[in-house]
């Protein structure tokens, strides 16, 4: 009795010690195979995100007026966007993705992808099988950047007494799931008011856009951005707006220089200057800049024609 | 095993059985214990002659163990070892993977950046590059960071068919009588070039008249080849 005790003590032991050591490598193997399987997951991510940057260059509008495109994904799937403004040179964007994995559960995100030379407007969060996007140039007197507006196939804009050049520029890019209806024609989805009006999501006032509470101001084809976009996503890129304006305001100073060598007078030098050091500190502020804007802007249009230092078409 | 090893010591011919009435009966006669109760004896007999009788079972079990011991070890490192081999494989995929997307984006920007604001000519032409908007771009280290190339240069067309070593650097001073306008350059050890043909044109006073005088260009950018050895 007392041997079998024994023998079934140095027995356990053996169990023991192979119990615990093989517990440890087996935890070992199945954690680095997890660590290993969520490895690759997110760097397929990290790459989607990626690849999404270099889908945007296409849409540099150049000469066009607009451009339009949409990404389409197998699984669905959720962008995030940030905004900095505050990022050397010109503020960033950063841009993660991941997509759903088992039912309807997604995996966690990618690694951030900076964007430095894009101005994207959207919600901070885009979520889909297909992302819709267009591009408008931005004119502040000279261009200054493209806009890029982006939303997803699970997004429906009703556009209620959309001005006609607002809907022609859209219904002129052939973008999806944005609606012009009219009394007779119902929508549901977000509802933005042109002439004001019940129940609107968005409103659309002269120079200001009221969305989430917030008032966006903006001119010209800002109106777009402010529509798509989150606002602080918006006040986010007005800053980075602006100061791609004062660096390529500073280029512009010193091309004065090189016209002066070729017979030219360019006169707005200290017009230019003034708008250039002008700060801003939210959108509201754009409306004073361009009255600065507008000054120097006429005594560009007034030059003649071989001197103009810039051609806003 | 251990227990007939004290059989043969302490008593002959006995069973087994016996051993433990025997030691639980001679309380004074068992490793100099005069006067301890039997309680005691009762713990301490077989626990000291565990330790001082059992010396083969020790080594055995040592010896077990060092074998065990050394096998873990043997398993341990070969999986870490395999767990690197696989962990080198997949960095220098990751690498590949990273050049061949910087690489993707600097083609993809390459053929767009002449259409940017600042580089993009004053009288609206397409795939036209402002030279006298350029040459106030050159002392500006900001644009370094902007986009997304290692270095950006534009060849003029005088620049054409010239070694590196021959090309004359553009600067403020010396323009437009130059060859090559440096943007910026962020000197990468390893560095692969796209280049595109862009007109490249400037403001020229002639005759009395200022006009825009355009001629071919090339526009070079670089992407920093990340997976050199």
């Amino acid at each position: 009795m007392k041997r079998a005790n024994k023998k079934g003590i140095e027995m356990t032991f053996n169990w023991i010690f192979a119990i615990l050591a093989g517990g440890f490598i087996l935890f070992l193997a199945i954690y680095g195979a997890s660590k290993l399987i969520r490895t690759g997951e997110q760097t397929v991510y990290t790459e989607t995100a990626a690849t999404l940057t270099s889908l945007f260059d296409p849409l540099e509008t150049g000469l066009a007026s607009g451009k339009a495109s949409e990404i389409s994904f197998k699984k669905k799937s959720k962008v995030y966007f940030t905004c900095q403004e505050l990022y050397e040179p010109f503020g960033r964007h950063t841009i993660s993705f991941t997509e759903q994995t088992f039912g309807d559960t997604y995996g966690e995100k990618g690694q951030e992808i900076s964007v430095k030379d894009k101005y994207i407007f959207s919600e901070n969060v885009i979520e889909g099988k297909t992302f819709y996007y267009f591009t408008k140039p931005y004119f502040m007197s000279y261009k200054v950047a493209d806009l890029l507006m982006m939303y997803s196939d699970e997004q429906v804009f009703c556009l209620y007494n959309a001005p006609e050049d607002v809907q022609d520029t859209l219904e002129g890019l052939n973008l999806k799931n944005i609606y012009f209806p009219n009394s007779t024609t119902s929508c549901q989805g977000t509802r933005v008011c042109f002439a004001g009006g019940r129940n609107c999501d968005i409103t659309v006032a002269n120079d200001y856009v009221l969305k989430q509470g917030k008032k966006l101001y903006y001119t010209d084809d800002l109106l777009y951005a402010a529509v798509f976009s989150s606002p602080e996503m918006y006040e986010c890129n007005i800053q980075r707006i602006k100061k791609r304006f004062d660096s390529l305001g500073s280029i512009y100073l010193e091309k004065i220089k090189i016209l002066e060598r070729e017979n030219c007078q360019p006169t707005l030098g200290s017009e230019l200057s003034i708008a250039i050091g002008t700060n801003i500190q939210s959108s509201k502020d754009l409306l004073i800049l361009f009255e600065q804007i507008d000054n120097f802007d006429s005594i560009n249009q007034r030059a003649k024609d071989g001197c103009k230092l810039y051609y806003n078409t | 095993m251990d227990v007939n090893f004290i059989t043969i010591h302490k008593m002959k011919k006995t069973k087994k059985g016996d051993l433990k009435i025997q030691v639980l009966k001679n309380p004074a006669g068992f490793l100099g214990l005069s006067s301890s109760k039997l309680a005691d004896l009762k713990i301490q007999a077989p626990t000291n002659l565990r330790f001082l009788g059992a010396s083969i079972f020790n080594k055995k079990g040592d010896l077990k163990i060092q074998e065990m011991a050394f096998m873990l070890l043997g398993v341990f490192l070969f999986f870490i070892l395999v767990g690197l081999f696989v962990l080198s494989i997949a960095y220098s995929n990751i690498r590949d993977e990273a050049t061949r997307i910087a690489e993707e984006r600097t083609l993809s920007a390459v053929t767009s950046i002449s259409d940017s604001p600042e580089l993009s000519c004053v009288a609206s032409k397409s795939n036209c590059i402002d030279g006298d908007k350029l040459v106030g771009m050159l002392n500006k280290t900001s644009y370094q960071q902007f986009w997304p190339f290692s270095s950006l240069k534009v060849i003029k067309y005088s620049g054409f068919g010239k070694k590196e070593k021959e090309l004359i650097t553009c600067t403020f001073a010396n323009y437009p009588d130059c060859d090559v306008l440096v943007v910026y350059d962020k000197k990468v050890s390893n560095e692969r070039t796209i280049g595109s043909f862009i007109a490249f044109c400037r403001k020229e006073f002639e005759n009395g008249y200022t006009y825009d005088k355009c001629e071919v260009g090339r526009i070079l950018a670089g992407t920093e080849l990340k997976n050199a050895g």
